[in-house]
């Protein structure tokens, strides 16, 4: 066998074992590849730190499945350490049947947290006064134009069972003229749903943190403007997590820029394997050109 | 290493899963069937207690006749088991058809047709920075050389040519932006996989 033959067949176990190797290693071994920070990220950085403390609520949408949660999860902790920090309300809910298992383990791992460091009763997050978990809700569609008009009506009751009236935070937000922004954070189409319903009638500002092979579809509605910024995949993740951190809102980097490290050489291992294949392939196709 | 039984269960079925890289096998098969009946079951739940139990039979059982209305639609749904009545499931096909073509047609117009036409059209606002005007023109060809390559109405031949090769380019450089970000999703999945497996289980990283 030829060289070139020899290259384009190589054996898949192989590419694997080289590929799990190469992300294990950026956890042993301290690698660090810089990581640009892409505009579309800054934009929704930039759009929560101009949202006065104590004034309107950022709306979190967890629409996340377990399976994408290494690219969504550190998305929804830096975005709410930015969120706390800064004293902005909080209110979570979700329309993926997968997803309030997550939400509920983001809001309560980053609360406990803040509580860890609060040195005063004053310091700590209040359940119902600094943040809300309203839970799932069928019909999303009807649920996303309903809370237009009244959030309390399309959800009576939080994700616990307690009724919403009794929170102070619901009593000042009772719908999307109280919300700066809603942030969905995503691994299936649900943002398009609040840009074309929710933002076309009501106008709300909408943002989302996606994964990675969705992030094309959106770029065109950051472009005009119909969302207020994006965060892409893990990229997207580990970015916040910098800015975040850059900003004092946060102790230490998280899973998603260790993630990076893996995933840069993991790309330049792929690249290196799609250059080898089409050396091959031009080489075999030549040589059958002169057999002939 | 961890002493959480649940986390053991999530690792082996982790690895089980990953054997399937090397070839199939009874382990990779156990694992696939026990996740398609555990992620069948937690949906029936789920919508039992979050969707049909709350909106549909508790409010019947206080006596609010009106949900047997979406009731009986629902029931529809299964009479396409039954032939001598299954032309009765095109009502609530009926009604969720004339529903999303009511909601969506607007809303959809106006935000992905005409939100984006104005996002394309070049303004002298376009203009204010040099590179945002460059960009704006680069958007502006990108549009129109696509879609004369989706254009069949006319043999692709001189200046119709020219510009769908242009429109092959553009298409071009959107498919690979997508392989990328694709790649990117894919092995985050794996990364995720393996910070599981070597931080909650096996403890060797935070």
């Amino acid at each position: 066998m030829k060289w070139y033959d020899r290259i384009t067949r190589i054996d898949r176990r192989i590419i694997y074992l080289l590929l799990t190797s190469l992300v294990i290693l950026p956890f042993f071994i301290k690698v660090t590849i810089p990581q640009n920070i892409m505009p579309q990220t800054k934009r929704l950085f930039d759009f929560i730190e101009a949202i006065p403390p104590n004034d309107k609520a950022v709306m979190i949408s967890f629409d996340y499945t377990p399976q994408t949660q290494p690219e969504c999860h550190p998305m929804a902790k830096s975005l709410l350490r930015q969120c706390f920090s800064r004293g902005i309300p909080v209110i979570g809910l979700s329309f993926d049947p997968q997803a309030p298992g997550l939400a509920v383990d983001a809001l309560t791992s980053i609360v406990n947290e803040f509580d860890s460091l609060a040195t005063s009763k004053e310091d700590s997050l209040v359940y119902g006064v600094d943040y809300v978990y309203l839970g799932w809700k069928s019909g999303r569609i009807a649920a996303q134009l309903d809370m237009g008009e009244d959030i309390g009506g399309v959800f009576p009751r939080d994700y616990f069972g307690a009724l919403i009236d009794s929170f102070p935070l619901m009593n000042k937000v009772k719908n999307y003229k109280n919300v700066a922004i809603v942030v969905i954070l995503a691994s299936a189409d649900y943002p398009l749903d609040w840009i074309r319903y929710p933002q076309t009638r009501y106008g709300v500002n909408v943002a989302a943190g996606l994964t990675a092979v969705m992030a094309p579809k959106y770029y065109p509605f950051v472009q005009t403007g119909q969302v207020s910024g994006l965060m892409s995949g893990m990229k997207g993740a580990a970015e916040y997590e910098k800015l975040v951190l850059d900003h004092g809102y946060a102790r230490a980097l998280g899973n998603a820029e260790t993630g990076m490290n893996s995933q840069s050489m993991i790309h330049i291992l792929i690249m290196i394997f799609i250059i080898l294949g089409n050396v091959g392939y031009f080489f075999s196709r030549r040589q059958k050109g002169a057999d002939k | 290493m961890s002493s959480d039984p649940w986390i053991w269960v999530g690792a082996l079925l982790t690895l089980m899963i990953f054997s399937f890289l090397y070839k199939d096998n009874p382990f990779y098969k156990f694992g696939e069937h026990l996740f398609v009946g555990v992620a069948n079951g937690y949906y029936i739940v789920f919508y039992w207690h979050n969707s049909l139990r709350p909106n549909l039979f508790e409010p019947l059982g206080a006596g609010e006749f009106i949900y047997l209305v979406p009731l009986l639609l629902g029931l529809m749904y299964f009479t396409r088991f039954i032939p001598k009545v299954s032309w009765l499931v095109r009502i609530p096909i009926g009604f969720m058809i004339g529903w999303g073509a009511g909601l969506s047609i607007p809303a959809l117009f106006q935000a992905e047709v005409l939100r984006q036409l104005e996002g394309t059209v070049v303004a002298p606002s376009s203009f204010t920075n040099p590179m945002s005007g460059i960009w704006s023109l680069i958007i502006l060809v990108g549009v129109i050389c696509t879609l004369i390559y989706f254009f069949f109405s006319k043999e692709h031949k001189g200046i119709l040519g020219h510009t769908s090769r242009i429109g092959i380019i553009f298409i071009m450089i959107g498919f690979g932006a997508s392989f990328g970000y694709t790649v990117m999703a894919r092995v985050s999945l794996l990364i995720g996989r393996i910070q599981f497996l070597l931080g909650p289980w096996l403890g060797l990283i935070d």
